[in-house]
């Protein structure tokens, strides 16, 4: 603004056609350079953020500014003449509060240049980038502003920098523009009503003046410019409060709908700690900030710990094919992780020319349909974050809603953090619960399994002995009733007898899972797991279909480890292998085809047994067996055909939970202390390489 | 002919039918319903064998069978045991258990292992 006064100051003097003129234009002249720097010196302040501490300062300085503004239009004490110099027909000749104006001027403009150098090390990239921008225009105004002091002291130095001022402007809205130092629709309105309010204020007494001389001078006197001076004075007062008004005004008008959806957002991440639900969490954050804002699309991406990788949780709106996970070595995460702030796909796009590397993260970032990429952190840590699409509206995002954004990221981390903590220890109480009734129920069917047992036991024994006499006696008086009685009596005792052995072994199978010492570790061979486990599985899967060959040597070390668990992990394995095998069959028919389980070992005197069970069922492909030991991943689909399986549970399409595999990892890796992996190719087979400690190896 | 087996189980139907089917085949039978009493019974009668169950009120098959090896280390004795615990056939077979017999027995299984016993008795003692 000043700037612009003061330039068409110069236009003025320089059109000038005679001495009152030219006076008039260099009032107008210093009018707009005069407030330049209680300006600069406010803008200094608000830049670096310490405008509230100085108010004071900024308040002197405002009313030194007013009073050298109402001298410099109306008293001589300012400009007290103009005269030819150098090339200039008119200059302006100082009067003695214009040597203040100049100590001002220098004074400001170099602690301005000293205090924006100053904190540039301080400042977020993001800022130091805008301030290199303020300070180069700041240099050029200054040296432009500063050369019109010389004609006035009487030094012969052409005023020529003065039009680098011109530049000043357009530096400080390039930067505007590029890095969005305030929002560019308030600035224009605030330039537009501030314009307005001041050619109002200060233009009504010059036209009061201009038109209304000779009246004025008629009606009140010799002192007529007295009137026009105290309105404009008093206008003056006004004027700031009449701007401060107007500007709120436009502000609430243009910033309706932004203030709006900041203020829900805001709220929003108040009440979000309350949720316990991650899904239904994260699902809200998304709609809220896509309805609210009216973005066309949003997603969230959170840490999984675990596989050390960044998912999708939730996401609203349309985009073609959004990424699922996002792995930490990805140049957008690493970014995040690395400057923890948010990322705009605009400022990357500009910034590219200062970083050329800076290319393939835009097109990351575009592929994502990210506009906007909000990191959520803990404690440093990158848990998750936002991705914003453009607005509906077509608008850029300024400032105001970065801030709204980072507290509702920083809040959704929070509750974030609150519900994963309260989904692991509700998980826990179910397995503490869960584990509890498994006990229960374990202890009441050994004491069960035990007491039916004895009843078997007894009722056999005395079928067994009673058909024993029967088959003592001598029957060689009895008549035909008698013999066919007998021969009755002893046709349901054996069958008693045969109805007992059988309930004898379903009570063994029964005792084989509470069994005692079950929860401790004993040296374990790879023969009594592998018959163990065929002894279970053999209730699931058609063991005539599937050739099991046991190829080790019968002398390998025995394990050390539990056996329940073993067999767990061998049934898993097993039951695996034949789904895979099943599959195989039906998806190629080919002919010949029989499904096999071949068991190696390897041991190399090193503590380790190595067992290898490898099956030709129809493979994993590639992309997914690194995934098989994460829980919840299956590739199975319902291989078996109703009916095809042996028990009843069976006979509805069975799909696999995914669980299998990482509770066998778990079994393997923590509870033995052993390792599994798995090599696998789709249509060949799959082979899973088991390591397992010996028995003497862990004393 | 004098060889005599003991019987040993907190169960009455059990104690009575295995009785009768060993009188039925000449052998001398007692019966014991706990530890306690098989352990006297060893001590004052001598049997030549014994079918000693596991699972007992009071003290179990196993201990049982390690205060009956103090006092008489050549009874044979027969363990019946209602599960496939490894952790106590593995115990008994140290303290010198001479053969298994799993609940619920077969009649016949009982028969060849008990009879076995006293014919190979029978054969020492004519030698």
């Amino acid at each position: 603004m000043g700037v612009g006064i003061w330039c068409f100051g110069c236009y003025l003097l320089l059109v000038s056609q005679n001495k009152i003129q030219a006076v008039f234009a260099s009032r107008i002249l210093q009018f707009g350079s005069i407030p330049i720097p209680i300006l600069q010196l406010h803008f200094a302040y608000l830049f670096i953020d310490i405008s509230k501490k100085r108010r004071g300062l900024l308040y002197a300085g405002y009313v030194l500014t007013f009073i050298l503004l109402i001298s410099d239009l109306f008293t001589p004490f300012f400009i007290r003449d103009v005269s030819p110099n150098l090339y200039f027909l008119f200059f302006p000749v100082a009067g003695p509060l214009y040597h203040i104006f100049t100590i001002i001027y220098f004074g400001v403009s170099f602690y301005w240049i000293y205090l924006l150098t100053k904190s540039i090390p301080s400042l977020s990239p993001l800022k130091r980038n805008q301030a290199k921008y303020v300070a180069i225009a700041s240099v050029i105004g200054i040296i432009g502003g500063g050369s019109t002091f010389f004609l006035i002291y009487n030094i012969p130095f052409p005023p020529f920098p003065a039009l680098l001022v011109a530049l000043y402007p357009l530096i400080i809205s390039y930067a505007i523009l590029k890095y969005r130092l305030m929002d560019i629709r308030l600035v224009i309105t605030r330039v537009s009503i501030f314009v307005a309010v001041y050619t109002f204020v200060l233009g009504i007494p010059f036209v009061l003046a201009f038109w209304l001389k000779p009246w004025l001078s008629a009606v009140v006197g010799f002192y007529w410019w007295m009137l026009p001076l105290g309105m404009m004075g008093l206008f003056a007062t006004i004027g700031p409060f009449v701007y401060i008004y107007l500007d709120k005004k436009t502000e609430e008008r243009l910033f309706k709908r932004q203030r709006r959806y900041q203020n829900t957002l805001k709220q929003a991440s108040l009440g979000m700690s309350r949720i316990r639900d991650l899904d239904k969490l994260l699902k809200l954050v998304v709609h809220i900030v896509s309805r609210s804002v009216r973005i066309n699309y949003a997603g969230i991406y959170l840490e999984d710990k675990e596989n050390n990788i960044y998912n999708l949780k939730a996401s609203r709106g349309e985009l073609n094919k959004p990424a699922l996970s996002l792995s930490p070595d990805n140049l957008m995460v690493k970014q995040l992780i690395a400057g923890k702030e948010t990322l705009f796909l605009d400022e990357i796009k500009s910034r590219m020319m200062d970083a050329p590397d800076l290319e393939s993260l835009k097109l990351e970032m575009a592929a994502l349909g990210a506009t906007v990429v909000v990191p959520s952190l803990i404690e440093g840590r990158l848990l998750g974050f936002m991705v914003l699409g453009d607005k509906c509206s077509g608008e850029i995002y300024t400032k105001d809603d970065m801030e709204v954004f980072t507290v509702l990221a920083n809040q959704a981390a929070l509750a974030i953090e609150n519900a994963r903590f309260f989904a692991e220890s509700k998980e826990m109480q179910e397995q503490i619960s869960q584990a509890e009734k498994m006990a229960t129920i374990g202890t009441m069917a050994d004491g069960l399994s035990h007491q039916i047992n004895n009843r078997f036991h007894a009722l056999s024994l005395i079928s067994g002995d009673v058909l024993d006499s029967i088959s003592l006696a001598d029957t060689a008086n009895y008549n035909d009733e008698q013999k066919e009685l007998l021969g009755e009596i002893k046709y349901g005792l054996e069958r008693i007898q045969d109805n007992v052995i059988q309930g004898g072994e379903v009570v063994k199978g029964m005792l084989k899972y509470t069994r005692k010492g079950d929860a401790g570790f004993g040296q374990v061979s790879l023969d009594e797991i592998i018959d163990a486990t065929l002894d279970m599985v053999k209730y699931k899967i058609k063991l005539s279909e599937i050739d099991i060959i046991r190829d080790y040597p019968k002398d390998i070390p025995k394990v050390k480890g539990n056996l329940t668990q073993l067999q767990e992990v061998f049934f898993n394995l097993i039951d695996n292998a034949y789904d895979a095998a099943m599959e195989r069959k039906q998806a190629f028919k080919e002919p010949g085809y029989r499904a096999r389980i071949k068991i190696t070992t390897e041991y190399n005197n090193n503590g380790v047994l190595k067992i290898d069970l490898e099956d030709n069922g129809i493979g994993v492909k590639e992309e997914d067996y690194k995934k098989l030991f994460t829980p919840f991943f299956t590739t199975k689909v319902s291989s078996r055909k109703p009916g095809g399986g042996g028990l009843a549970s069976d006979s509805q399409s069975r799909k696999g939970t995914g669980l299998g595999l990482y509770v066998i990892k778990k079994i393997v890796a923590d509870n033995h202390k052993g390792k599994i992996n798995v090599l696998s190719r789709y249509r060949q087979g799959t082979r899973f390489k088991l390591e397992l400690p010996v028995a003497w190896a862990i004393g | 002919m004098g060889e005599k087996l003991l019987i040993v189980d907190d169960e009455n139907d059990v104690r009575e039918w295995a009785a009768k089917f060993f009188r039925k085949r000449k052998i001398e039978v007692l019966t014991a319903s706990n530890g306690e009493d098989a352990i006297d019974i060893v001590n004052k009668d001598r049997p030549a064998a014994m079918l000693l169950d596991i699972t007992m009120e009071g003290i179990d098959g196993i201990e049982t069978l390690r205060r009956v090896r103090e006092v008489d280390k050549d009874i044979k004795v027969v363990m019946v045991t209602g599960s496939e615990d490894k952790d106590a056939m593995n115990q008994t077979r140290e303290l010198g258990a001479y053969d298994y017999i799993h609940k619920p027995l077969k009649m016949s299984e009982l028969e060849s292992v008990v009879l076995k016993i006293f014919e190979k008795e029978k054969n020492e003692k004519k030698d």
